[in-house]
């Protein structure tokens, strides 16, 4: 049953001409400490994003330690030797500014971000946090009674549970990666100023360091202004510290960590993948992309747009950690939640995509489609000062030269359909993925196991 | 061509200026110039939200923002994504209580592909809507329910608190997602008679921001949408106005798997658009905003008795607006503690008002803020069509910074004392209650973030 419309129709109209836009190339140089600096000037962005990177991986922590690093982050903000905690914390807010900090697989990262008439003042706050930090005892451990606080919110989140679970499955008990970033509640609660201060007198130094300043910087001197503020931050030299190798387990198997009476199942299947310096990227981002990038990807077209089992499901590759010599690993997963009543025909239907993409390879449709919209969203991604200094920023962390992701445009540009489906069904091969269900075990357990798609197992979740 | 030209230029923050325009069938076209990046953004306000849905069909707004997307005369099926996608563009739709928004982001070449499909479905998306998409369309919005409210812990807090906050009838009383009896019972006529009703130029705000022609953006807007049918069928919503005080403290214990107890609250503000809510938005970050705020620092770093502790303003233009509080109790911590302390800090803050030195703090975090809104052409355009929809006069997106910026620690004071009192709240209390297997022997160990999905939140229709 059709309604005829009124309205007079034209023929759906043809692009313009396209205008050049390129990736902004950032200048690098070196303060007399040794720190690195890349800068980039963004007409009209007012807002100024600084990134500062640390040369503090997870895998530095001491093992009864574990979430140190997350500590000292966090104590970065905490005080100075100028200013209490509570000072700190004010002088920012005073300049408009925001102070992020956390840490991850390859190191500790500060990302600050303050309109460019404050950023003078904000840098200098900035450089006291590096430079001197208070690491009081009773700060320290306030964040640490703060941080055993939020584990048990995060167990409770679905989407965090799997995160977890994935991450003690797929790798060995004696890797880093197989425990939370942010320590256990057992090695949380050992941490102290002391051992904030010895992580901090052990990795940190402007030598392995690295600032990214972006922004509209009209006006400002920044070779005086860094120099008075992250200038002043001294300390010894070193070599960096060599990335330990990735190993990981993706024997094809089903772990559910039950939740009873969950209305929904959080699904997280994954394994490891190739470090982001592998020639396989590009293809591996595009037909990623075309497997689950979007709504009209092939899994949301089954998934969601005919069957209404879910919100969305989508497929990504991400960065865990980047060697120099490319030995370094990323995750490959597909991740959204189900209803509990359709978790096995969800799955069932999830299982024949991938062998649909197998057996018969992405069209030359969908990669154009992808392609055109991987290289063409890039100036609307890249609009804020914040996005472009995120991603220089990774391009460091991640040994990657200050050109990569103008490089990578130019290759996914390149890139055609064999390569894409090739890597996305070497990316996701149906036997060696391993799937973590968060859901009513009762429910979900008998119709997964159905589907022959490995073992079964099912764990508490607290 | 036939439209009331009636340009204003302005400079507001950072120089920016907008024109405006109307059609002859009502439609009205905000458009802001920016060269900078070869991006336009494309944003389309319909005066319509869950305050305009009827008893029983609670969702509907947001449901129909979601057949928006599956086609319409000259679009097939998921078109309207694929094409803007495979355009290099972005795009999403939300429904809140007062507006349905929907937007694309182009490279500035792609701009008037965005203004055709919009005009095909502002015009003829009944030719398409069938059977077939609103069953899937109500499974997915199920689905969303469940994943973003049911299926997390404290996901039902915010339906909760504004059902207390708003009497049993107000048109804010429930929220845009709606109940899943209402969304089952939603019909394909109700979909059609929904779009009849408020899908019409006139009920609607196109902005266009970015590097664009603004002769020839105009001209693209009057061949496409110009020839829409406008139609004056639309009941006027509800009557949202109550008293500025609630009169008493209104309060809710609920008793669910939580991972620990929490204290939230409603305070009721004065409504979007004037003086005294931004003078509301002020005394709220003083009090709850960052980490610097008086709440903070005496739950979380003097009394360490949270986890968390912080207010946000819910701006609402067509009922009061809401001050909103969510504190997370830290350890054992009963939550009398939590709200003792809250009370003595409140009435400090009416009884003092804020220091110079915190008046400066909360505007400079204010003033961010809108920096960040306005720093990006979707951002400009959005403000500019809740301007125009809600006030009727997107200028005033460009002088919004100024205004808090003029706001007076008195006024701060004054709002504070008049609102932010325990008889002008609604409370809402959670208690754990703990699964029969809560003594499990395994430590518990920290969940990751990593597992988030990048692409997740821009590409899915979404309601606030």
């Amino acid at each position: 049953m059709t309604e005829l419309a009124t309205m007079q129709f034209h023929p759906q109209p043809q692009a313009g001409e396209a205008k050049p836009w390129a990736f902004p190339a950032p200048t690098r140089g070196a303060l007399g400490n040794g720190l690195t600096v890349l800068r980039c000037h963004r007409p009209g962005q007012q807002v100024v994003a600084v990134e500062v990177l640390l040369d503090a991986p997870l895998e530095a922590e001491p093992a009864d330690y574990e979430g140190v690093a997350t500590i000292m982050a966090r104590a970065f903000s905490e005080g100075t030797d100028k200013h209490s905690a509570e000072e700190f914390a004010a002088e920012l807010e005073r300049c408009g500014a925001t102070l992020d900090a956390h840490a991850d697989h390859p190191g500790v990262r500060l990302s600050l971000e303050v309109p460019a008439s404050r950023l003078a003042k904000a840098l200098g706050l900035l450089a006291d946090a590096l430079r001197a930090p208070a690491f009081a005892d009773s700060e320290v451990e306030r964040l640490v009674r703060n941080r055993l606080d939020e584990i048990p919110h995060e167990l409770a989140n679905p989407s965090r549970r799997a995160a977890k679970e994935l991450s003690r499955q797929l790798f060995p008990a004696t890797s880093r990666m197989s425990r939370p970033r942010q320590g256990t509640e057992e090695t949380v609660e050992k941490i102290d100023a002391a051992a904030v201060r010895a992580f901090y007198d052990r990795h940190v130094r402007p030598a392995t360091a690295t600032a990214v300043v972006v922004g509209d910087l009209t006006g400002i001197d920044l070779d005086a202004l860094l120099g008075e503020t992250l200038g002043a931050w001294t300390g010894s030299t070193a070599e960096p510290r060599p990335v330990p190798p990735v190993t990981a387990d993706d024997t094809g198997r089903v772990i559910i960590v039950d939740r009873p009476g969950a209305v929904q199942t959080q699904l997280l299947i994954g394994r490891v993948g190739a470090d982001r310096h592998d020639r396989v990227w590009p293809a591996q981002v595009l037909g990623t992309y075309c497997l689950g990038g979007t709504l009209t990807s092939r899994l949301d077209r089954v998934l969601r747009e005919e069957k209404g089992y879910t919100y969305g499901v989508r497929a990504f590759g991400q960065v865990l950690r980047s060697a120099p010599d490319g030995t370094g690993a990323s995750m490959l997963a597909i991740s959204g939640s189900v209803d509990t009543p359709n978790t096995g025909p969800a799955l069932d239907d999830l299982w024949k995509v991938l062998r649909t993409l197998a057996e018969g390879g992405l069209t030359d449709a969908e990669r154009d489609v992808a392609v055109q919209n991987l290289v063409g969203v890039a100036p609307l991604k890249y609009e804020t000062a914040a996005a472009v200094a995120s991603t220089l920023a990774d391009q460091v962390e991640q040994h990657l030269p200050d050109d990569y992701q103008a490089t990578l445009y130019r290759q996914l540009a390149a890139t055609g359909t064999v390569e894409a489906t090739a890597a996305a069904v070497s990316a996701f091969p149906v036997d060696r993925l391993v799937t973590v269900l968060v859901g009513d075990a009762a429910q979900i357990k008998a119709p997964v196991e159905a589907l022959g798609i490995g073992e079964v197992t099912v764990v508490s979740a607290e | 061509m036939p439209m009331a030209h009636t340009a204003t230029d302005q400079a507001g923050t950072g120089g920016l200026t907008a024109t405006e325009h109307r059609l002859a069938n009502g439609l009205r076209v905000v458009l802001s110039e920016d060269h900078l990046t070869p991006v336009a953004a494309v944003c389309l306000w319909y005066d319509v939200g869950s305050r305009h849905e009827v008893k029983g069909r609670t969702g509907l707004a947001h449901l129909f923002e979601h057949l928006m997307f599956q086609g319409s005369g000259q679009v097939k099926g998921n078109g309207h994504f694929e094409l803007v996608q495979g355009a290099g563009g972005s795009l999403n739709g939300t429904t809140s209580f007062e507006r349905t928004n929907y937007f694309e982001t182009m490279p500035a070449h792609q701009l008037e592909l965005a203004l055709w499909l919009e005009a095909d479905r502002m015009g003829s998306l009944l030719a398409a809507l069938d059977d077939e998409s609103m069953e899937n369309q109500r499974d997915v919005v199920k689905n969303e329910r469940r994943q973003r409210y049911d299926n997390v812990p404290y996901g039902t807090a915010f339906e909760k608190l504004t059902a207390l906050a708003y009497p049993e009838g107000h048109p804010y009383h429930h929220t845009p997602i709606g109940s899943m009896a209402d969304l089952d019972a939603a019909t394909l006529e109700d979909a059609r008679a929904f779009f009849r009703t408020y899908y019409a130029p006139n009920n609607a705000v196109l902005s266009v921001v970015g590097d664009i022609d603004p002769e020839q953006t105009l001209a693209w807007v009057e061949k496409y949408f110009g020839s829409i049918a406008s139609h004056d069928g639309k009941p006027a919503p509800r009557d949202g106005s109550l008293p500025d005080t609630i009169g008493e403290q209104l309060r809710e214990v609920v008793e669910e798997e939580v991972p620990a107890r929490a204290l939230m609250a409603a305070y009721r503000l004065p409504h979007d658009g004037t003086r005294a809510c931004d003078a509301a938005d002020l005394a709220l970050t003083v009090l709850g905003g960052g980490e610097s705020s008086r709440l903070y620092n005496r739950l979380v770093r003097r009394d360490r008795t949270a986890v968390a502790a912080g207010f946000g303003l819910l701006r609402l233009a067509g009922a009061p607006s809401l001050g909103w509080l969510d504190v997370k109790t830290s350890g054992d911590v009963e939550v009398p503690v939590i709200e003792a302390a809250i009370d003595e800090e409140l009435a400090r803050f009416a009884e003092e008002g804020p220091t110079a030195e915190e008046m400066e703090r909360a505007q400079a975090q204010l003033e961010r803020e809108w920096l960040d809104r306005l720093g990006t052409v979707a951002g400009r355009a959005d403000e500019l069509c809740r301007f125009a929809v809600l006030f009727g006069d997107p200028q005033l997106a460009l002088t919004a910074v100024q205004r808090v910026l003029e706001v007076t620690p008195e006024e701060v004071q004054e709002v504070a004392k008049a609102r932010l009192r325990p008889d002008n709240r609604a409370v809402l209390v959670y208690e754990p209650v703990s699964p029969e297997a809560a003594e499990d022997a395994d430590p518990p160990e920290d969940p990751e973030a990593e597992a988030t999905v990048e692409a997740g939140d821009e590409n899915e229709e979404a309601a606030k």
